[in-house]
């Protein structure tokens, strides 16, 4: 356990070597204050497996007795986990998993007694080919998006307990896209190479309503976007963490002008930038914002966390030096942030381990 | 082809190698589920450590073709690595990612060690900072060979409890630490014995495997004694102290003796002398003098800093002893097995070899127990090393001991032999790893790991092992991205093995391309990285990732490709296409145009799109306005001189009904005349030899010229 302090918070690390890769991983609901789940996606390299696993974190904070994580539920998955998402239903989360031969599988999650429970599959024919990079589940938690880089996006219900997909685009492979998130219940933006956004808009079928191209690096190499956050409160804004560092804001009402956040192709942010390498995920992040954050001017990005390729776990913020949270040996694959509790992180290292980050 | 001759549904793959006691066959099933004959077998490496096993069955002849049948499979075989050490894949992992920090960090260390050390002349500090790196190194890669948790320590302590059931120490961190002692901690040189007895007090346990060592006798007796009602009248009882006594565990002596019986109250006064005794053994034995600056937490004895307070120390308490041994009170001592057993332990501290010999299990005991009691100022790798040899004679050894075979070396001061024995017990990791212990150590060995050898193709023997640790490291799918690390640390064969290595990672995952792509951008290997995007981008290319393909080709710079896709682009000039079609058309040339670079004849393809875009519009029912627009498309197309010659008069003929557009003609005279001059420089054109000609019906040129002439006529009556 470390404990380390800044000028104005302490923050708490917990790290728990696992024996398998983590692909993927997010908080569950919290059932109550003492029972916290993690919902994990693993890799087996051994025996080339994958597969879900609820972990319960032991949270009695005595000095004495460390908190522990143990396995509580695990089910194998057909293949490995490319991307994970849950929604917020406190008794049963729905839980679902994108795989990298072009599936989507549904879960769910019974926290009182730690079990894991499969609902429904979408088949990769006539989904995606390939590996599906990103999906989003809906405020509602019944409908899912997803993209891949075979250059699709489908829409996917969860409509009296069975899954039915329906394509919305197909670029034939003209595109590829590496990352998806709802904006509202008709809208989502997806993102992928040269940095590129597309704001899709259900009402209005056919293809991207907007549309945003980098032009910022002329002369130096673009990159990809791999995450995609937005927040309730600002839905005309778009969050995008991708490669180099490079995290910009886009705003529709501003669409030509993205906000640069980090990134080391912009020379007067490359100083700023807490990463050098891919943003592997980005979130806004509400713990430092949830008492003030209406006091942030509408023109101003809401502080956001980022995870990235060289080992930094970092918050950062516009026009502002970043918070280095953690700073690992090994890249940081991806994180979550509590949604109920937001001063708790939790993070997977390349080096087959998590972490668990208290700020207090 | 041994395994070829099998009938049955699954082929077994039997490696050749001959058979041995060590190495029993293995027997890799192959799953291939094809059911006629296998034909033939194809095998090459994959990635890491596994092997592609390519499966064909014979060729089938036309009429039974439709058997449905895959006519072969590829299967991978994942060959497990058996090794020595039970330690599992998940652990090993762990042990190699965080050795990864400390390694880094002593080698960036040395280097600027070393590049201060070349500006200034005073050597001596740069040696000592040197030092201390090596030591915390040491330290911390020790430490991370025991990563479980300390058992819980309860509060009340068991009085029975004698031997604490460590959790299974490893020998690799025994080895370490026994690296460690003679090599690395030069400070403690002098109590070299002393922690020679702590370390085999700590992994005595690995000694009992089949042979009964100090630690198992004791681990026997202890199950053993909640049984046992009167302790002293059981000989195991003191068989197993005089063993802990010649190995120096002191306390746990003490404690033992501290249930003798006549400590017990209802039988204290009936056996006071007998009592007297035992706590007159006790007391000594935790008086014992100690050639050390500090001792451990729960271990007795007096501790002595110099040599000198040492063998003062250490005389007084002899002659304690033998004060003891020739007293009278023996006499009245009326317990048998108390006297004898007493007078046994005495015999230990008076350094009886007979006794010490039946005491202890193997030579590494004995050996303790002579730098304990009978030669206790041995100092010096030297005598160490005859004493062991003693020792070795007393104790034969049958199978010798992995760890044994290590201290001989060392106490024979034979890097060769350490080597070897790390080598043939440890592992690529330990040598890798404890090779900077063993430079640090001996200016001898220094020279012997260092000294480049034509043989290994100019490397160092060091270089060697870390070339050989950071293969193993690329074998696996999930610690090959930490074998940069090492392989940039070696200076002749590295950086050439760290290519090869980036060059056989599968670019179809793109976490591993793009994890390769930051290897690369770490070490600023820019021509692989951007071989390493070429690859990648033909590769989605060829798999109808167009964009994708186009984006690593852009970024790899690779003018001759993307070249090669525009110069595709142009055979689609005046060819009708399907509205998908053109979106794909469309779409590439999108793709191709975000990069102003690579604009060899883009310009004309992106002119023509709009020219394209704007003819697709314009039907027989839109309004002239659209059909104007197409037209004013048309000719500015025609004037621009990026238009290649050889298109002209396809997108004249794709232009056919602008020019004979009904409601009115599009083109005034002066344009209709521009393009009639066109066409007649491209009938001049047409005599030269080089010209291709396009592939357009026989009547394309008549029915242009015709459609422009009427065209011009109907323009010279407008105007």
């Amino acid at each position: 356990m470390a404990v380390l302090t800044s000028s104005s918070q302490s923050l708490q690390v917990q790290r728990f070597p696992q024996n398998h890769y983590i692909d993927s991983l997010r908080w569950l609901p919290q059932l109550s204050a003492f029972h916290r789940h993690i919902i994990l996606a693993a890799f087996d390299s051994e025996s080339s497996t994958s597969s879900l696993q609820i972990k319960s974190l032991s949270n009695e904070s005595s000095s004495s007795n460390p908190p522990e994580i143990t396995l509580q539920s695990s089910l194998t998955t057909p293949s490995r986990i490319s991307s994970l998402r849950t929604s917020q239903n406190p008794n049963k989360p729905l839980i679902a998993a994108s795989t990298f031969s072009g599936s989507l599988l549904l879960y769910t999650a019974d926290l009182v007694n730690g079990s894991l429970d499969f609902v429904d599959s979408v088949p990769e024919k006539g989904f995606h080919s390939g590996r599906v990079t990103g999906i989003d589940v809906s405020e509602n938690g019944l409908e899912f998006v997803s993209v891949g880089e075979d250059g699709r996006i489908n829409l996917v219900s969860f409509v009296g307990g069975r899954l039915s997909c329906r394509k919305v685009f197909d670029s034939n492979g003209l595109v590829s896209y590496g990352a998806v998130k709802w904006a509202s219940p008709v809208e989502f933006v997806s993102g992928g190479l040269g940095f590129g956004l597309q704001w899709w808009d259900q009402r209005r079928p056919g293809g991207p309503v907007s549309q945003f191209k980098a032009n910022w690096n002329h002369g130096t190499t673009s990159g990809i976007v791999h995450s995609i956050d937005i927040h309730p409160s600002r839905k005309h804004t778009c969050l995008a963490g991708g490669s180099s560092g490079t995290v910009f804001a886009w705003d529709l009402r501003w669409q030509q002008q993205p906000i640069m956040l980090s990134g080391v192709g912009t020379s007067d942010l490359s100083a700023l930038s807490p990463s050098e390498s891919d943003v592997w995920e980005v979130q806004y992040d509400n713990y430092t914002t949830s008492s003030n954050y209406r006091n942030i001017s509408e023109s101003r990005v809401l502080p956001a966390m980022i995870c990235s390729e060289d080992g930094i776990l970092a918050v950062i913020e516009q026009g502002e030096e970043p918070v280095e949270l953690l700073a690992e040996p090994c890249a940081i694959n991806s994180f979550d942030i509590d949604r109920q509790n937001p001063s708790d992180i939790v993070c997977s290292l390349e080096w087959e381990s998590i972490a668990i980050l208290t700020r207090s | 082809m041994p395994g070829l001759t099998s009938e049955s549904d699954d082929l077994a793959m039997v490696p050749v190698t001959p058979e041995s006691e060590n190495q029993p066959v293995v027997i890799y099933p192959l799953h291939h589920s094809l059911k006629s004959p296998i034909h033939r077998l194809s095998i090459s490496w994959a990635c890491g450590n596994t092997l592609r096993v390519s499966v064909f069955r014979k060729p089938q002849s036309d009429t039974t073709e439709g058997d449905g049948e895959a006519g072969g499979r590829v299967v991978e075989v994942k060959l497990s690595s058996s090794g020595d050490e039970k330690v599992d894949g998940a652990r090993w992992r762990r042990i190699a990612y965080s050795s990864v920090t400390p390694f880094a960090l002593l080698q960036s260390r040395k280097h600027s060690l070393s590049a201060a050390s070349r500006m200034s002349l005073d050597n001596p500090p740069y040696k000592t900072e040197c030092w201390e790196h090596v030591i915390e190194y040491s330290k911390e890669i020790s430490s991370l060979l025991s990563d479980q948790k300390p058992p819980p320590r309860s509060i009340i302590e068991d009085p029975k409890s004698v031997v604490n059931e460590i959790a299974e120490p490893m020998c690799l961190k025994a080895a370490w630490e026994l690296l460690e002692i003679f090599y690395v901690d030069k400070q403690s040189q002098s109590w070299i014995p002393e922690q020679l007895l702590d370390w085999l007090a700590d992994y005595n346990s690995l000694f009992s495997g089949t042979l009964p060592t100090v630690h198992s006798k004791l681990v026997d007796f202890q199950q053993e004694l909640v049984g046992v009602q009167v302790v002293e009248e059981d000989p195991n009882y003191w068989d197993a102290m005089s063993s802990a006594l010649a190995v120096g565990w002191l306390e746990t002596v003490v404690k033992l003796l501290r249930l003798h019986g006549s400590y017990r109250f209802d039988q204290l006064s009936s056996r006071e002398t007998e009592n007297g005794l035992v706590e007159a053994v006790a007391v000594l034995i935790s008086k014992m003098p100690r050639m050390r600056p500090s001792l451990r937490e729960e271990n007795l004895g007096d501790c002595y800093k110099t040599k000198p307070d040492f063998m003062k120390a250490w005389e007084k308490w002899r002659t304690q002893i033998s004060k003891l041994d020739c007293s009278s009170y023996w006499l009245q001592c009326d317990h048998q097995q108390t006297r004898e057993g007493l007078k046994n332990l005495i015999q230990i501290m008076l350094g009886n070899p007979t006794v010490l010999s039946n005491a202890t299990f193997n030579w590494m005991e004995l050996l303790i127990s002579h730098f304990l009691y009978v030669r206790p100022f041995t100092a010096g790798l030297e005598s160490m090393h005859n004493s062991a040899q003693k020792c070795i004679q007393l104790k034969p050894v049958s199978s010798p001991h992995k760890l044994s075979g290590l201290i001989l070396g060392i106490l024979g001061e034979n890097t060769e032999v350490v080597l070897a024995e790390c080598s043939r017990s440890f592992g690529p990791w330990m040598m890798a790893h404890a090779v900077e212990l063993l430079t640090a150590g001996s200016t001898h060995a220094e020279i012997l790991l260092h000294e480049e050898h034509s043989k290994l193709g100019g490397v160092s023997i060091e270089e060697l092992h870390r070339l050989v640790y950071a293969q193993v490291l690329s074998s696996h799918a999930l610690t090959w991205q930490i074998a940069p690390i090492y392989l940039t640390s070696c200076i002749k064969q590295g950086i050439g093995l760290l290519e090869n290595m980036l060059y056989k990672q599968p670019v179809q995952h793109s976490q591993i391309l793009l994890k390769s792509i930051e290897i690369c951008r770490l070490y600023e290997l820019d021509t692989i990285s951007s071989n390493i995007m070429r690859i990648a981008g033909v590769h989605h290319w060829k798999h109808g990732r167009k964009g994708s393909g186009v984006f690593w080709l852009q970024q790899a710079r690779d003018e001759f490709r993307l070249n090669r896709i525009a110069k595709q682009l142009f055979d689609f000039v005046g060819k009708s296409v399907s509205d998908e079609g053109f979106k794909q058309w469309e779409g590439l040339i999108e793709l191709l145009g975000s990069e102003s670079r690579t604009a060899g004849g883009l310009e004309f393809l992106n002119k023509y799109r709009d020219f394209r875009r704007s003819l697709l519009q314009v039907h027989g029912d839109t309004p002239t306005d659209a059909a104007c627009n197409a037209a004013e498309a048309l000719v500015s197309l025609m004037k621009n001189p990026s238009t290649p010659q050889r298109f002209w008069l396809p997108l004249l003929y794709d232009s056919l009904k602008l020019l004979m557009w009904q409601e009115r003609q599009l083109l005034n005279v002066s344009q209709t005349q521009f393009l009639l001059n066109k066409l007649q420089e491209l009938s001049m054109a047409r005599l030269r030899p080089d010209f291709v000609e396009a592939d357009l019906p026989s009547d394309a040129l008549s029915s242009v010229r015709l459609a422009l002439a009427t065209n011009l006529g109907r323009a010279i009556l407008e105007e």
